[in-house]
């Protein structure tokens, strides 16, 4: 039996770090968002942009969207043992793709009231990453 | 875009001016291959085209599938929407937007905009307000096309796209009721299409449903827009003429007689000519006293025309009786 090396602890903890870090950011854009747009159109997008993604990150498509909001819980039990790069990239290119849309809908109004507190959660994410 | 549609288009961009402050509103709307842009009847053409390119592109954004941009039928429809005052300025150019996707459940059918020759005119109360309407409006308009589509099904007939007999029955019950209280004429023109059991029996039915369709078509181009076309039953079509004497009615059965006669039907491979065989009544000339007298009276006049050798069109005669 494969001992668990302190190495794959501190992969699985940086995992585990980043998928609870886009958890979060994911749930405080869709509090946002569905304040602005309402929750059919949000999940609509959500759905839109997952499908987008899904040949380059298939692990997004493990992800739960319905007008109740985003459940993470069964790509958190799949995902555990991918490098947290990639799932920060493919987060990264579902919330550049999520704000692209945003754009093409209402121009600036969305990112001007999203900017603020993603951003800096955006930047975390990328230290946590980079620490590594 | 149906009545209904459009009724709830006007309806939403009149109560618009009160809530939010903008240029022009559109509604882009897609019915098969055509798009249906209903817009501010004062936006200039420059002005519609940027808002059409830009509603298009969401459209395309959010599609599922890709939209060929020059594939698409674009209708413009414009419709004075906001008070006489405020109207556009004819140089004015899209500066920003605000455009969601008319959706229910999980379907897009088109999208909504407020669009503006201001600068950042919109904020997040505007898009909450908008979001709301567009919501309401996307719910609205799948109902009623949920409604018109079982309309439908339940007044046309499937094969030639003419109105069914159920239909027929109805609209002749209406047709018949006017012409009685009004004493306006009314003509009933009842068309059967010879040895069409031959068709059916040499070339198949597929082919027979084919005739079955080009001869409907042929009978909508016919007719006057008032006038009713159904298909009465099998190789059996009935059209309700209002305000048709027998002298106007007879008219229009023999040009449709001689344009079936003049036609080679192209069915795949097969040119086929056929014939009709016509029958017509009237009220009040041949006093019927109701909608299944009337029907009767065609009925024989169409038997008539059947025994005297077909390819031809009999008025109702009172010795037919």
């Amino acid at each position: 039996m494969a001992s668990v090396t302190k190495e794959d602890k501190k992969e699985k903890w940086s995992a585990d770090l980043v998928l609870d870090l886009y958890s979060n950011l994911l749930a405080e854009i869709w509090e946002i968002v569905s304040a602005l747009l309402g929750e059919s159109i949000l999940e609509l997008i959500f759905a839109l942009a997952i499908k987008k993604l899904g040949d380059k990150y298939p692990f997004l498509a493990l992800m739960k969207v319905s007008e109740e909001g985003i459940s993470l819980d069964g790509l958190k039990e799949n995902c555990r043992n991918m490098a947290p790069i990639e799932i920060h990239r493919g987060f990264q290119g579902l919330i550049n793709h999520l704000f692209h849309l945003f754009s093409a809908l209402a121009e600036g109004v969305i990112s001007r009231e999203l900017f603020p507190k993603v951003l800096p959660k955006v930047r975390e994410a990328e230290r946590i990453i980079s620490q590594k | 875009m149906s009545f209904e549609i459009e009724e709830i288009v006007e309806s939403a961009g009149t109560n618009l001016p009160n809530l939010f402050d903008f240029s022009s509103f559109g509604v882009l709307w897609k019915e098969g291959p055509t798009l249906y842009l209903y817009q501010e009847e004062s936006c200039p053409p420059s002005f519609t085209q940027e808002v059409a390119k830009n509603m298009i592109s969401v459209l395309t954004i959010l599609g599922e599938e890709s939209v060929d941009v020059n594939q698409l039928n674009l209708q413009v429809e414009k419709r004075r929407l906001k008070p006489k005052q405020i109207l556009m300025d004819p140089q004015a150019a899209l500066k920003s937007h605000l455009t969601l996707p008319l959706a229910a459940e999980g379907e897009i059918s088109g999208c909504i905009s407020l669009n503006s020759d201001q600068l950042n005119a919109f904020d997040a109360q505007d898009l909450q307000f908008f979001s709301v309407i567009g919501y309401q409006m996307a719910a609205t308009l799948k109902h009623f096309q949920r409604f018109s589509s079982i309309k439908n099904i339940a007044i046309y007939d499937t094969l030639t796209n003419l109105y069914n007999r159920r239909y027929f029955e109805e609209r002749l019950g209406v047709e018949v009721k006017k012409a009685f209280h009004t004493g306006s004429f009314l003509s009933l023109v009842m068309l059967d299409i010879d040895h069409f059991k031959k068709v059916n029996d040499t070339l198949g039915h597929p082919v027979g449903d084919r005739v079955l369709y080009e001869i409907g078509s042929l009978l909508k181009n016919s007719v006057r827009k008032k006038d009713t076309v159904a298909r009465y039953g099998g190789e059996e079509f009935i059209l309700i003429l209002p305000d048709a004497n027998v002298e106007a009615s007879s008219m229009i059965a023999e040009r449709i007689r001689r344009s079936v006669e003049k036609t080679s039907f192209e069915v795949g491979q097969a040119q086929i000519n056929l014939t009709v065989s016509i029958g017509i009544s009237n009220l009040p000339s041949h006093r019927a006293r109701s909608k299944e007298e009337l029907v009767k009276m065609a009925d024989l006049a169409l038997y008539a025309a059947k025994g005297g050798g077909r390819n031809r069109v009999c008025v109702f005669d009172s010795n037919q009786r």
